[in-house]
């Protein structure tokens, strides 16, 4: 345990790693908010530009950006309504209304308290709880990922914008995308029509970048002109009454954060959908109906997305699997370092968990210093006129995109999801649930199909795995009840309208 | 006399160019295109090779990855560029299958490799929780039993190759299950979804040392030093010598006409690097072997590879192709 304390505190006494964990989290900021730029694509920068360092120094950084990171994603989906990741979808829906109210500073503010909350309890999670939980998420079988992406599905419902043929009608076309490109299982080509471009598939990143951040710079040309909401930038700090009125509900997503980002394969990204999703089931009087700017839709995948930071170390340094994207990038680090990341990796270097636990404690507090420093300029970024800002925002698309794969044709597809999700718009079609369906499709597919695989093909012993696995049955019945309390039968007997 | 002297003076701006073109090799920053995404096998060996090689040759290798389509499209993006040596590409096995799957017309016969890096191995893992404590016992049960399942990235990967090896020698068939690779493979044999798999000595290794899954055999003639306890394939079943050695490598490739000098210079900057200390504790780390092999050493290692894999995926039936329609030659048995 002493031996544990004195790992712990590596980096607070070391100038070096302190610094570069500052520098880090200021810097992934700003890479998060940029659209395009991601934490991943910063995390696989860093490791060829750190490769002569110390591997402290090298992990100091890389935490710094990926909490930074995840947080500036946050930013941009609340001033502009184009989140800069993924993960940041959900906190736009709610956010941007906000912002257009002249509540961006607040809710910004709120944002980053919570956000800090987030990150905390999964720092605590990871540093009790690792490896009991990294071989509970061992137990997730296909099935059961399948399940998790038929319940990010239902999503649709959420922010499918009110009309729900329009949105099923988004979501579908998101999921047919999605299946271009080889066949994942036998290498089969589907819609390739013979171009190799297709055949690497469309990413969803390119997609997003396109419907949300294009589309929407299109649609606001439209107001060019028309005065930006005054920004009330008085009370940025929330104050204790709000953030002990949030309280529950922040530890609630941030659990359900921390959890999804351990799963091999999930991160960020789906746990905040979910805990969105979750929020609008469960809060019974936000403080605005969602979707016109309610607080509660931004604090639930705010502390679950950065919960999930956490949660993705987990099955990283118990197991050596990596919990998302960024912590892929990390293992490969921890290889070219010299070191061996896997099972024995806590038994042999005990000394990286306790480090990376302190790095990342650090960058919280440092996110909460630099956030609230930030909010008053960032909350300025909104009074710019539109015809500024908006072509600035599709230079960093173009930018961003060609930056996932350095691939040009990644551009054209951007700029042909733009001019798509601006006529959606302007049809009153919500470019959320395509996007949605690029994000899940290839986990539907996948899994159903290893499920499938898994059962020969015969549908009987595929339906009763459903039922005979404890973990399978859970999700099944959550599914059921998601559904089923929806329905007019269920609202009458619960009293709700 | 004017003509003359335009003559001389081509034949000198003549020379002049040459020699520039033939002593500054490289006068600029290089290209490095990575075949598979961040963090996976061929992106940590280019990580950790390139920033010993970049100052053996005193310019910068910018690195970038563009996965997709199996590294299909990291192949042509380097067959579309110049044959100057500017542009670097670093691969694993997979150019070897993409004329037999139908995934490009591509091959290693238009690419030049500058080195064969680092080998790898397979290894047949397990679910400790199974019965199978041998290999024989993964056989017998195979034999009996068709409802095995088996762990798989694809057709053509890795594993699927192993496993048309053993449908190959032993005549038995499993239940393969797809996965997007080696390690999501390894997280749900560990998670008992599938019974076996058969995976990289890079990635089980640790898994293995942990008692997390259990190796069977190592599909080599020698045992391997990371697993001294687990067997190598021949000293069970001496029939797999045939197809070995096989196994996943990590390369570096120029476009097929480059020229020899380039390719030379090219070729010692990495073969240098690989004896750094730095590269060798890289290599020692994640379970690889150094090969090394370059010029007319590299192209018959190439060669070999190819039709050992291309034949075995043609006759488990993976394949769109024969092998004979591109002049694959059979495998010596």
């Amino acid at each position: 345990m002493e031996q544990n304390l004195q790992y712990f505190l590596i980096p607070f006494l070391n100038w070096e790693m302190m610094l570069l964990i500052w520098v880090g989290v200021f810097a992934g900021i700003w890479v998060g908010a940029i659209p395009g730029l991601s934490v991943t694509m910063a995390a696989s920068l860093l490791i060829s530009f750190t490769f002569s360092w110390d591997i402290n120094s090298a992990l100091a950084l890389i935490c710094g950006v990926f909490v930074g990171g995840v947080y500036g994603g946050s930013i941009t989906a609340i001033l502009l309504n184009i989140p800069g990741a993924p993960a940041a979808i959900a906190t736009g829906i709610e956010g941007y209304p906000l912002a257009q109210r002249g509540e961006a500073g607040k809710a910004i503010g709120l944002c980053t308290t919570v956000s800090v909350f987030a990150s905390f309890v999964g720092i605590i999670v990871l540093a009790v709880a690792a490896p009991v939980i990294a071989n509970f998420s061992l137990k997730f079988a296909p099935r059961d990922f399948f399940l998790l992406a038929v319940m990010g599905i239902l999503l649709i419902g959420s922010i499918g914008g009110g009309d729900p043929v329009k949105g099923i009608t988004a979501g579908a076309i998101g999921i047919l995308i999605s299946m271009v490109g080889m066949d994942p299982s036998t290498g089969e080509m589907r819609y390739t029509f013979g171009n190799i471009y297709l055949m690497a598939g469309i990413s969803f990143v390119t997609a997003m970048i396109g419907l949300f951040g294009v589309s929407e710079a299109l649609t606001q040309f439209r107001q060019a002109g028309l005065k930006s909401p005054k920004q009330n930038l008085d009370r940025i700090i929330p104050s204790w009454a709000t953030f002990v009125k949030y309280l529950p509900l922040s530890i609630r997503s941030s659990l359900l954060g921390v959890f999804i980002g351990a799963l091999p394969g999930t991160g960020g990204d789906v746990a905040a959908l979910l805990a969105y999703d979750q929020a609008k089931r469960s809060v019974r009087n936000p403080s605005r109906p969602f979707g016109t700017g309610a607080y509660e839709g931004i604090v639930a995948p705010e502390t679950a997305n950065k919960g999930a930071i956490g949660g993705a170390f987990i099955p990283m340094l118990t197991l050596g699997i990596p919990g998302d994207a960024v912590t892929a990038i990390i293992i490969g680090a921890l290889y070219i370092h010299g070191l061996k990341p896997g099972p024995m990796l806590m038994i042999e270097t005990p000394h990286l968990f306790w480090m990376i636990v302190s790095c990342l404690s650090i960058s919280s507090i440092a996110l909460l210093v630099l956030g609230l420093i930030s909010v008053k300029p960032f909350a300025k970024i909104i009074e710019i006129p539109k015809e500024i800002i908006m072509p600035v925002v599709i230079i960093l698309s173009v930018i961003g995109t060609y930056a996932i794969q350095n691939s040009v044709v990644d551009i054209f597809y951007m700029i042909g999801f733009g001019i798509i999700g601006y006529f959606m718009r302007l049809y009153g079609y919500a470019t959320g649930p395509m996007v949605l369906g690029l994000i899940l499709g290839p986990m539907l597919d996948a899994n159903y199909r290893r499920t499938m695989q898994g059962a020969e093909d015969q549908f009987l012993p595929f339906l009763q795995g459903f039922v005979t696995s404890p973990i399978s049955l859970f999700l099944t019945l959550a599914i059921v009840f998601l559904v089923f309390s929806q329905t007019a039968v269920y609202r009458r007997w619960r009293g709700i309208q | 006399m004017k003509r003359t002297f335009i003559g001389i003076l081509s034949v000198l701006l003549l020379v002049v160019f040459a020699v520039s073109a033939f002593a500054a090799f490289p006068e600029k920053s290089l290209q490095g295109v990575i075949m598979w995404g961040a963090g996976g096998g061929t992106d940590n060996f280019a990580r950790a090779i390139t920033p010993i090689a970049e100052k053996n040759l005193g310019q910068n290798i910018v690195l970038q990855n563009k996965p997709g389509a199996s590294g299909a499209v990291a192949t042509t993006v380097l067959v579309n560029s110049p044959a100057d040596g500017y542009t670097l590409l670093y691969g694993a096995e997979n150019p070897a299958n993409y004329r037999v799957l139908g995934l490009s017309e591509l091959s290693f016969h238009d690419l030049q490799p500058i080195l064969i890096g680092v080998e790898g191995a397979v290894v047949i893992c397990v679910n400790p929780e199974t019965p199978y404590q041998t290999m024989e016992d993964l056989v017998e049960a195979a034999k009996a039993d068709k409802k095995i399942k088996m762990g798989n990235s694809g057709v053509g990967g890795l594993p699927y190759v192993a496993g048309a090896m053993m449908k190959g020698i032993h005549g038995i068939d499993f239940n393969y299950i797809q996965f997007d690779g080696d390690g999501p493979g390894a997280t749900a044999l560990m998670g008992g979804h599938v019974a076996v798999m058969p995976l990289a000595l890079s990635t089980s290794v640790e898994y293995i040392r942990s008692g997390r899954l259990r190796g069977l055999a190592v599909l080599t003639t020698k045992r391997v030093p990371q697993l001294p306890d687990v067997p190598a394939i021949t000293e069970i079943y001496p029939e797999y010598a045939q197809f070995l050695p096989w196994g996943p490598f990590y390369g570096v490739f120029v476009k097929k006409g480059t020229p020899d000098d380039v390719v030379e210079t090219l070729s010692s900057a990495f073969s240098k690097a690989m004896d750094d200390p730095r590269f060798e504790e890289y290599v020692k780390n994640s379970g690889g072997f150094k090969n090394g092999a370059t010029g007319a050493e590299a192209v018959q290692f190439l060669e070999k590879f190819e039709s050992t894999a291309s034949w075995l995926i043609y006759n488990a039936g993976g394949a769109k192709k024969s092998p004979a329609d591109f002049n694959i030659p059979e495998p010596k048995k």
